[in-house]
């Protein structure tokens, strides 16, 4: 038990950060520990962590992926558009845009692994792209409602739990599978740690690349319909918020923001975090504008504090003083 | 009067002992050459003259005076220039820029002055006849000869009483390179001191003055480079070395061809290799630095793209990434040169990263099995007798000797048995040495093939049954029996006249 946790330190550290926030956050506002509330805070917190999944894994692997708020956009207009509001072209329209988004996901793990394109420019080119061809689509005009399945998914709720809260938990467990228990989660993580040494002891590195996007593609595509069912239909610039909170909930769940090294479960802990952080501030009394200026230091600090990459740098600053 | 006297030099790095004692004079006007093996001190000793790194004791004086420059600007303050082999030009600046790197010529408003650096670089380039090069060219569209000549330039712009040339013809075409020796030649006659490191026999022969020999971190002699033939320069490079680290060589050699390379080039590092290595042979592969081994060994692993045949256990193979050469028992592994970079995860465990190339084998129905995995980690560790707390220290943590020994057990594991070592004892303890080369003739007769470079060359003549000696990127001998000994893969890798 105890090398479980000196292994996993900083995720360890991510769910307690996540318990005395809750426990600050009850503080100020009597009330948020209700189980109503908890409900919402969970399903909001489950888009971003969704959206995360797939981040999770490129970042494992050593990339990022920018491209995370327009896959997003993209998915929930196209699927606006093509069910008119009709539950019935789910059936075809679901399958198609989460190919849709594993396609995205291709085109920049190859632009990434066989070309060569820095992961930050090859994701925000196809992101900048998508825009482009959804302002084309929809010349800017608002999309019909979303269909009432898809609502179910998203605000429904089985035997009192929120449904996508279970979609949330099966992804989890999906992805805790992959990572810890499937070979490619070896070959990401020796990836991420030195693509060098991977390639050099037979690591498919381009396939493992590869596959990171698709799964990133794919999670953003599925959130993006998901939250079209939330607010009701979908719009402009929806998913312009999880570019930040998707990287920043990887962090916070402890990995290295450079590869190598993190887990879901962290992730998972982190994507908590942020959305009730978006529950205690408001009951500060801020203004809006002061609002994102706490959320976003608060994050900094938070990301400071538990990643590798401060430590490593704090270790790097040690060694130079002795 | 000397211009440059050393004195007792000397200088440790930890617990290894670089320079002891070195004695080194020169006067000025001579070219000085300075020869010895690979790690015989050369390095460190024009390191510390060029003020790179500083010497724990002893005394140098230059012009009668206590030199002990605090870092190459102090170095150059003095007088004394060196070019390295690894360069240190900027890529991104052009070739004048890089010439005259930190020592621009300044205008009144201490901005550069550009028409003063372009008249001063043309009149350098003029002055030592420096082969076709344009003062605006960006550096990094140079190829890797006229980065050398350009460094050579900026050494130059200086304008020093001393020298040092470190291997500067290795990456120099023969134009070029004959340019460079009669410069030394113009430079010593203009009353400079060269110092002149090389690995050729005949370019030494063709310009020094007098050289000084180093081994193991010591002067062993001192020579009128016309008073002292080849045998004797080669036979005091490498003295006499005693070992009992060597394990008994029995030769377990078959008929059988585990692996046939014909015509193996890869740019012009490597050119036409053709060899044969047989089932339970282990075949050294030797020679100077910088000579097509490294090529050798990556392309054959496929790290690297090379053209021409191979074939594995008598079926021709393509190999164009280390995937395709890891293919269990049919397969080919390599242990790598840069053991940090290429061969091991460092944040890793020992298990993650003993089994990361076999990770596949431990799947049932897309599930890793930890038990199985466990087993066969434990079997390596005692196997190789890796020194680890538990298996699930990270490799970073290691010694280097348990560190190698990880990255062989992670090749092992793969089941291929032909085995490709580049230089595998380097930086080991002198036990651990010992256990690999045991290990070595051990795996031979179990029916391994074993290809193995060492830039130490005892190790090659104790542990090989043939020596192929490389010399510009082909094979200049291949040596076997009594015929492999210290003395005969120096001069086939050094003598351009012996060639076999």
């Amino acid at each position: 038990m105890s090398a479980f946790l000196a292994r996993n330190r900083l995720i360890v550290l991510a769910y307690a950060g996540m318990v005395v926030l809750l426990l600050v956050t009850a503080l100020f506002s009597p009330g948020f520990l209700s189980v109503s509330n908890m409900r919402s805070t969970v399903v909001l917190a489950a888009f971003v962590g969704i959206v995360a999944l797939g981040q999770t894994f490129v970042i494992i692997g050593g990339g990022i992926d920018l491209s995370v708020p327009w896959v997003l956009n993209s998915a929930a207009i196209v699927m606006a558009l093509l069910c008119g509001g009709q539950d019935v072209p789910l059936v075809w329209v679901m399958p198609l845009l989460l190919a849709g988004g594993a396609f995205i996901g291709l085109i920049n793990g190859v632009g990434v692994a066989q070309f060569g394109v820095p992961p930050i420019i090859m994701t925000l080119a196809t992101n900048v792209i998508l825009q482009g061809l959804i302002l084309v689509l929809t010349g800017g005009s608002p999309t019909p409602s979303a269909p009432a399945l898809i609502q179910f998914l998203s605000v429904g709720r089985i035997g009192g739990f929120p449904v996508i809260a279970l979609i949330w938990l099966a992804l989890t467990l999906v992805a805790t599978l992959l990572l810890s228990k499937a070979a490619f989660g070896r070959h990401l993580y020796a990836l991420g740690t030195s693509a060098t040494v991977a390639e050099f002891s037979g690591v498919p590195t381009a396939r493992t690349t590869i596959l990171t996007y698709v799964i990133s593609g794919l999670t953003a595509a599925f959130a993006g319909m998901l939250l079209t069912g939330y607010s009701g239909q979908a719009y402009l610039g929806m998913g312009d918020a999880y570019l930040f909170t998707s990287i920043a909930a990887v962090a916070i769940g402890g990995a290295s923001i450079l590869g190598g090294s993190g887990h879901y479960l962290g992730t998972v802990a982190g994507a908590m975090v942020l959305t009730i952080l978006t529950g205690l501030l408001p009951a500060l009394n801020l203004s809006s504008g002061a609002l994102l200026i706490v959320y976003g230091a608060v994050i900094l600090l938070t990301v400071s504090i538990g990643s590798e990459t401060f430590a490593g740098l704090g270790g790097r600053l040690r060694r130079r003083e002795g | 009067m000397d211009l440059v006297t050393v004195k007792g030099l000397s200088k440790r790095y930890g617990g290894i002992v670089a320079l002891s004692e070195a004695t080194f004079s020169a006067r000025a006007g001579e070219v000085h050459a300075l020869l010895g093996e690979n790690g015989a001190g050369k390095s460190t000793f024009i390191q510390i003259l060029s003020g790179a790194v500083r010497h724990d004791g002893g005394s140098i004086l230059v012009d009668g005076q206590d030199y002990r420059p605090a870092n190459p600007d102090a170095a150059q303050a003095r007088g004394i220039a060196a070019v390295f082999q690894e360069l240190s030009l900027i890529p991104d600046l052009s070739v004048e820029q890089n010439i005259w790197f930190r020592h621009e010529p300044r205008t009144l408003l201490s901005t550069v002055n550009r028409a003063e650096m372009r008249r001063k670089t043309l009149a350098l380039l003029d002055k030592y006849k420096f082969p076709a090069l344009r003062p605006e060219q960006e550096l990094r569209r140079l190829t890797l000869a006229e980065r050398q000549i350009v460094e050579i330039a900026k050494g130059l712009a200086k304008d020093p009483r001393i020298l040092i040339l470190d291997e500067a013809t290795s990456a120099l075409p023969a134009r070029e390179a004959e340019w460079l020796l009669k410069l030394t030649r113009q430079l010593a006659a203009e009353g400079r001191l060269v110092i002149f490191i090389s690995h050729r026999m005949a370019e030494v022969r063709a310009i020094a003055d007098r050289l000084t020999i180093f081994r193991n971190g010591s002067t062993i002699a001192v020579h009128e480079a016309n008073a002292v033939s080849d045998n004797e320069i080669v036979t005091q490079m490498i003295g006499r070395h005693l070992d009992r680290l060597y394990p008994e060589r029995i030769a377990t050699a078959t008929d059988r061809i585990a692996l046939k390379v014909k015509g193996f080039s890869s740019g012009s590092r490597l050119s036409g290799v053709d060899f044969a290595l047989r089932e339970g042979e282990v075949l050294g592969v030797g020679g100077l630095q910088g000579h097509g081994q490294r090529e050798l060994f990556q392309s054959l692993f496929g790290a690297s793209k090379a053209s021409g045949t191979v074939e594995l256990w008598g079926k021709p193979v393509s190999i164009g990434n280390p995937r395709q050469a890891l293919t269990g028992k049919d397969g080919i592994a390599l242990v790598p040169e840069d053991r940090r970079g290429q061969g091991l995860l460092l944040t890793k465990s020992v298990r993650e990263n003993l089994t990361l190339s076999v990770i596949k084998r431990f799947t049932e129905n897309g599930l890793l099995s930890r038990q199985r995995e466990a087993a066969l980690v434990k079997e390596m560790v005692d196997f190789l007798r890796i020194k680890a707390g538990t298996p699930e220290q990270l490799a970073g943590t290691l010694s280097g000797g348990n560190q190698q020994k990880v990255i062989f057990g992670k090749m092992l594991l793969t089941q291929a048995r032909v085995l490709l070592l580049y230089d595998p004892t380097r930086g080991v303890d002198v036990g651990t040495k010992g256990e690999i080369f045991q290990l070595m003739r051990d795996l031979a007769a179990k029916g391994y093939a074993i290809l193995f470079h060492s830039s130490d060359m005892p190790e090659l003549v104790h542990v090989a049954d043939r020596v192929l000696v490389m010399r510009n990127g082909g094979i200049a001998a291949t040596l076997e029996g009594d015929r492999i000994s210290e003395a005969s893969i120096l001069r086939a890798a050094m003598l351009e006249s012996e060639a076999a």
